[in-house]
């Protein structure tokens, strides 16, 4: 006696289609899974049991083999449940096979019978090699957002039995409605003074640049990271597609009805560990927070406490915008594009960038400005400096622009870059750049100048150009680069004095 | 001696014979003759440092010259008592206040450990630590170590020996050199101040220190960062005088590290001094004791900014000790960091303000100056000026108020954009007029203080 069901295990983010083989034969009772099945997979047998069992159904007293093919690949959780007590039950013929021809089954099972949802329902569902799956009522939503499959759902596995042998209907539970995108909670209106910060911001959003604040607490770094995201385009289609996903697979919430299109911000502890903020783990690779930052922020409040090896994973990933995660057990590819914003004080103390106003010893100065490695520090574009705004700016200050008018002008300067063949400045390599971002004359000296006194490396001015062009964009001029977009670009990488040089070698070298 | 241990022949040979005055000489800066814990012990001879003095007194070798083959001099010992770990000044003092070198070697060398230890006021670990480190230590190779380093050693009394400390009260027993020692017949200004200086504090150490040169006195400072580090880079920038560093780790233990360059510089075209031979690790005692040779080495020491506790007024201290000359350089009096030095002229220290007020201190004449001082700026002024509009360029400047002023600051008073203030504020930067450190902007006077001796 043999039954096939087909359902699907996952594999990082993408679904991987399993088939599901049970043979029955006489001998002594026992209840045997092969195929590579972790601990949730082998825990199937005592759920399915008595899963059965709960709803009435009959539990084969025989030797059951079941056999999860293809049989080299290693599966992982309790998402073949269903397809097993399916299975059992066709080869018990409580089901015809011709009642589960054509449909796929992806839910755990409670004790009592009911169906549960499984993290990444989304990709289980569009892996499954058949036109109708099967899922919990609670992955209903989920299931239909984005794969062609048709999603059918039960609430336990009597009333799917019912189904199934036609004796029921199918019932659809309700969509939730479509909903809005809700307007950012937190507009820029709200962020006095920081003129600097507030261009910083925009100058991130619209080019993609990854931006390192620095400066005394309380000053509102923390405040102006969480503005970002308002600012972003809503993701495009593929990138709501990858980034819900994520979300499905990584349980980072559920997704309901839509696809998130929402830019997502993401600030992890800065606790976390390589596996939390990359990806991985050591057996279930599973997505980061850096891929739940995709087309999105993460945002790293206090940099400096972050693990220094945690901290360099992230070089790979802001280079090519993708984690390759390999583990033993295998290797998967998560998406990461995301605009990173980094926070963190000058010094311990926390009082550095006035003059005389540190009390650090200069050996702990340095010692915490050697957390960031120097190459990490080069990939942000931007290194900000932002003091403690002055009674004055906070009492009288005018209130900045709103999200909603600087938005605008993230949004034609995206479409500027688009035009370029690339969704933000950033990402324009350096051969563009020399094309898409010529200097005026007198923004060319200033840089010779630049570079010759070693404040600029050559790598470093490539990223000041695209920082400028992205000023230029932003003021809706077309390129050359003047002076002003040069000038306000350097102001923006080298701001923070801890990085500066010390005085007196800057008078010696 | 040679009862306990063999004494290797030579060890007497190449004794000065000018050791028994210069023994006496020691004796004075040293409180502690030894006596009674001396009497006490077994084996101690007798308790003067001139006294048991079997040395043949044939055939010694030119005092500063060292041991050329097989001879071993007295710098050889010093270098290698200075090398043990936790031997300060003081307890090296001690030890030579009874013992000539090679016999303070030779009484650790054979284990002597409670005779050492009474002698140079030690605790017992500290003792058994030298015992064990100069069992296994050779003096001559420590001193062969030294001159492949090109560090040359010199030992108090002998004719390399820098004049201002051998009439000090403290002389170090043994400096460390690098560099040309010729330097000190200039007239010597200290230099010293705060290593977490403002901009301020680093401009007028640097300005002083270039003109001070320019005009023919070396200064001297500490190659620490901050204040010092100004000073030296100062002093090297004019085309003039020397500086000379002295410093409290061993001459191949640069610290801190981010002045390696000027370290090399210092060494390379002045002088770098310190009682520490080489690899001695900066530790904290070192310190103090160096500001005293800064101290004695100076014809006038000026303190440019030192906050309310700062090492650089211990160094004023020892100056006036020593009967020299010191003089402040006025802060802004809300500055921690001018908090010490402006405590120092209000206990009615000199004022120092530009290079006048130094020069007068230094008793110099101004006719023999050599008046070839680098400009600052070598760039022309219009280069960058050019594009500015000069409005908006007057419009920036005055909203400077004389303190420094950031990017953010200077956009709020004006109201100019970000990126055009930016722009005009390179410009100034560029042409002169402005100066920048990390976030802060800050106006300059035409031409640094005193940068130009003939007006």
């Amino acid at each position: 006696m043999l039954a096939r069901i087909p359902s699907a295990v996952l594999q990082g983010v993408i679904g991987q289609a399993v088939d599901v083989e049970v043979h029955v034969s006489k001998g002594i009772p026992s209840f045997t899974i092969v195929g590579l099945p972790d601990a949730s997979c082998r825990e199937s047998r005592d759920r399915v049991r008595a899963a059965l069992l709960s709803s009435k159904l009959p539990w084969p007293d025989k030797r059951v083999t079941v056999n999860l093919a293809p049989g080299g690949l290693r599966k992982e959780g309790a998402g073949l449940d269903l397809a097993i007590a399916v299975a059992l039950l066709v080869v018990q013929d409580e089901l015809t096979e011709s009642a589960v021809d054509g449909c796929a089954f992806v839910a755990e099972l409670g004790l009592d019978g009911s169906l549960r949802r499984v993290p990444g329902t989304l990709s289980l569902v569009e892996a499954v090699a058949c036109d109708r799956v099967v899922v919990a009522a609670d992955a209903y939503a989920e299931a239909r957002l984005d794969a062609d499959q048709e999603a059918l759902c039960a609430p336990t596995l009597g009333e799917l039995v019912r189904y199934l042998r036609g004796e029921a209907d199918w019932v659809t539970p309700a969509l939730p409605p479509p909903r809005e995108l809700p307007a950012p909670a937190e507009d820029l209106r709200d962020v006095r003074g920081q003129p600097l910060g507030r261009r910083a911001l925009e100058i991130a959003a619209a080019g993609g640049h990854h931006l390192l604040m620095v400066g005394p607490p309380g000053a509102g770094k923390t405040m102006l990271a969480r503005r970002l995201p308002g600012l972003l385009p809503p993701l495009d289609r593929d990138a709501a597609r990858i980034v819900t996903r994520i979300y499905s697979a990584g349980d980072f919430g559920v997704p309901t009805g839509e696809l998130i299109t929402a830019p997502p911000f993401r600030a992890p502890h800065h606790g976390a560990t390589m596996a939390a903020l990359v990806g991985g783990g050591s057996r279930a690779l599973r997505p980061g927070e850096i891929s739940a930052a995709h087309g999105g922020v993460l945002f790293l409040d206090e940099l400096g406490e972050f693990s220094p090896g945690v901290l360099d994973a992230l070089r790979q990933p802001l280079e090519e915008g993708v984690i390759r995660v390999s583990r033993a057990v295998g290797s998967v590819s998560f998406p990461a594009e995301f605009v990173l914003v980094g926070s963190m004080n000058p010094c311990p103390c926390g009082n550095a960038g006035g003059p005389g106003q540190c009390r650090c010893s200069d050996a702990a100065r340095m010692r915490y400005a050697r957390r960031l490695s120097g190459p990490l520090l080069d990939r942000f574009d931007m290194r900000l400096f932002v003091p403690r705004p002055t009674a004055e700016e906070l009492f009288r200050g005018e209130p900045g622009q709103p999200t909603a008018a600087v938005r605008e002008r993230v949004l034609a300067a995206r479409r500027r870059a688009g035009r370029r063949g690339v969704r933000c400045n950033s990402l324009l390599g350096s051969a563009a750049l020399e094309a898409e971002a010529p200097l005026a004359a007198e923004a060319a000296r200033m840089a010779e100048r630049a570079v010759a006194s070693g404040q600029l490396s050559a790598r470093g001015l490539q990223r000041v150009r695209c920082v400028g062009l992205t000023i230029c964009d932003l003021d809706g001029r077309a390129p050359p680069l003047r002076g002003p977009d040069l000038a306000l670009a350097l102001q923006l990488r080298n701001n923070p004095v801890w990085l500066d040089r010390s005085y007196a070698g800057s008078h010696v070298a | 001696m040679s009862r306990d241990a063999p004494v290797p022949p030579t060890v007497g040979a190449a004794l000065p014979a000018g050791g028994g005055s210069s023994g006496a000489d020691r004796r004075t800066g040293c409180p502690e003759p030894g006596g009674v814990a001396a009497a006490l012990l077994p084996g101690a001879g007798s308790t003067g440092s001139g006294e048991e003095i079997e040395r043949p007194a044939a055939g010694f070798g030119a005092p500063a010259a060292g041991p050329d083959g097989g001879e071993l001099g007295d710098e050889a010992y010093l270098a290698a008592l200075a090398s043990l770990a936790g031997m300060g000044p003081a307890r090296l003092e001690r030890l030579l206040g009874r013992w000539e070198p090679a016999e303070a070697w030779e009484c650790l060398a054979a284990g002597r450990l409670v005779e050492a230890a009474t002698t140079a006021g030690v605790g017992e670990r500290v003792a058994h630590r030298w015992v064990r480190d100069a069992a296994r230590a050779d003096p001559a190779e420590i001193h062969s170590r030294h001159r492949r380093a090109g560090v040359t050693v010199t030992r108090r009394g002998s004719a390399g020996y820098p004049e201002r400390l051998t009439g000090d009260a403290e002389p170090p027993a043994v400096l460390f050199g690098q560099g040309t020692p010729e330097v000190l017949e200039c007239p010597t200004v200290t230099i010293v101040g705060t290593r977490r200086c403002t901009r301020y504090g680093a401009d007028v150490a640097f300005d002083l220190a270039r003109t001070a040169a320019a005009h023919g006195a070396a200064v001297i400072s500490g190659l620490a960062v901050g204040i010092d580090a100004a000073a030296h880079a100062g002093a090297l920038a004019a085309d003039g005088a020397p500086p000379v560093g002295v410093v409290g780790s061993g001459l191949d233990r640069i610290y801190p590290r981010q002045n390696a360059v000027l370290w090399k510089m210092v060494a390379q075209r002045g002088l770098l001094l310190s009682e520490a031979p080489l690899g001695a690790p900066p530790e904290r005692w070192r310190f103090p004791a160096r500001n005293r040779i800064m101290a004695a080495l100076g014809d006038a020491c000026i303190v440019v900014e030192s906050h309310a506790d700062g090492g650089a007024l211990g160094t004023a201290t020892e100056a006036a000790r020593r009967g020299r000359t010191v003089a402040a350089v006025p802060g802004p009096i809300r500055s921690p960091a001018s908090a010490g030095s402006n405590r120092l002229i209000a206990e009615g220290c000199g004022v120092v303000c530009d290079i006048e007020d130094l020069l007068v201190l230094l008793d110099m004449e101004r006719a023999r100056l050599p008046l070839r001082l680098p400009s600052p700026d070598t760039r022309p002024a219009s280069e960058g000026g050019a594009a500015a509009d000069p409005a908006t360029s007057a419009a920036i400047l005055d909203a400077f108020d004389w303190m420094p002023a950031t990017l953010e600051m200077l956009a709020a008073r004006t109201g100019i954009d970000l990126g055009e203030l930016s722009w005009h504020l390179e410009n100034l930067n560029v042409a002169g007029l402005l100066a920048r450190r990390g976030l802060w902007y800050e106006r300059r006077a035409e031409g640094p203080a005193g940068a130009s001796p003939g007006t």
